[in-house]
């Protein structure tokens, strides 16, 4: 089976690995986008100053964003086969317009399964104010050595 | 800051342990067009949500499980049940004055992937509402939601534990 994920999973991963860092450019289009994708109408997530009455800077990014960018900082490392199984996290300083978020993480344990293994990843999303999102994450990556497209 | 006397806490207290809302089935089943949405909005390339892969069906980026069932509350209504707790405190404390609200604990729990077809039922309980807290945004409390979403056989598919501020925001007090 060809496999099209952009992933660098190629071999057994070891406590202490990192994932691959992303820079997220936060932007009003990613911060509407998101809330109206995930069907979250909540005023502060898409009007500006609907959002600075209710005591934001500027529209700020909803939750299922956040957790939908740590969810695709995983699965673009650990591949399309892999499967997030839980994911917890904190929020912190808001995504505001005109920032970056940089997404950064390392494996904190790896157990072998039957098909593959799992892992747990300790995560961090940084923007300017400081951090964003901090957490973890368990995901299971079956096979780990990776087929190669034929 | 903690109050020795704040009434607006007892009577929240009153909510803790009880529904926060009452079984609601998703208006859409999961579907595609919502799942490609949700890709193109955050970038998300991976190829298990656009192509039929050795599963035979694509699958729904796990963290859309709060989109099936999440509800416009723009437009409030008039009526609510006495298991709606979740609507019952935002509106206890916007009329009390902390009409603002942002999320601040995830921790999910994402059962089995979801694919096209699944129709989502959303229910939810209150676990917990702090003292009023001095926050960076304003003076606020905490509430902590435990929600539960089974699939059209009722099993359970995912969970999801939910702390949001609803709070006073810091400028408008004076």
């Amino acid at each position: 089976m060809t496999d099209t994920s952009p992933s660098n999973v190629i071999a057994p991963v070891r406590v202490g690995d990192e994932v691959t860092p992303q820079t997220i450019d936060v932007t009003t289009s990613l911060i509407v986008t998101g809330a109206i994708a995930s069907r979250d109408f909540y005023i502060g997530h898409h009007d500006a100053e609907a959002a600075r009455l209710a005591g934001s800077k500027d529209v700020f990014m909803n939750i299922m964003t956040s957790a939908g960018l740590v969810s695709r900082f995983i699965t673009d490392w650990a591949g399309c086969d892999s499967r997030l199984i839980s994911l917890q996290f904190r929020l912190g300083a808001p995504n505001y317009p005109g920032d970056q978020m940089i997404l950064s993480g390392s494996i904190s344990e790896v157990q072998q399964t039957g098909d593959g293994q799992q892992m747990s990843i300790d995560f961090t999303g940084r923007n300017s104010a400081g951090i964003h999102i901090k957490g973890a994450a368990v995901v299971s990556v079956p096979g780990l050595v990776r087929e190669t497209p034929s | 800051m903690m109050s020795d006397n704040d009434e607006l806490r007892e009577q929240l207290e009153s909510y803790i342990g009880r529904p926060g809302a009452p079984s609601r089935v998703a208006d859409d089943a999961v579907n595609a067009p919502m799942i490609r949405h949700w890709c193109q909005a955050l970038g998300d390339a991976n190829a298990a949500y656009s192509e039929a892969t050795r599963t035979g069906t694509i699958v729904a980026p796990p963290a859309m499980l709060q989109t099936w069932t999440h509800h416009d509350r723009r437009f409030e209504r008039s009526v609510l049940s006495n298991d709606e707790g979740e609507e019952l405190i935002a509106r206890m404390l916007a009329d009390a004055g902390f009409p603002s609200v942002v999320a601040t604990d995830y921790h999910a729990t994402y059962v089995r992937y979801l694919v096209p077809g699944d129709r989502l039922s959303y229910s939810s309980m209150i676990e917990g509402i702090s003292q009023r807290k001095q926050t960076a945004l304003g003076d606020g409390y905490f509430i902590t939601t435990k929600a539960t979403y089974v699939d059209q056989n009722d099993d359970v598919v995912g969970e999801l534990r939910l702390v949001t501020l609803r709070f006073r925001p810091a400028a408008s007090d004076s």
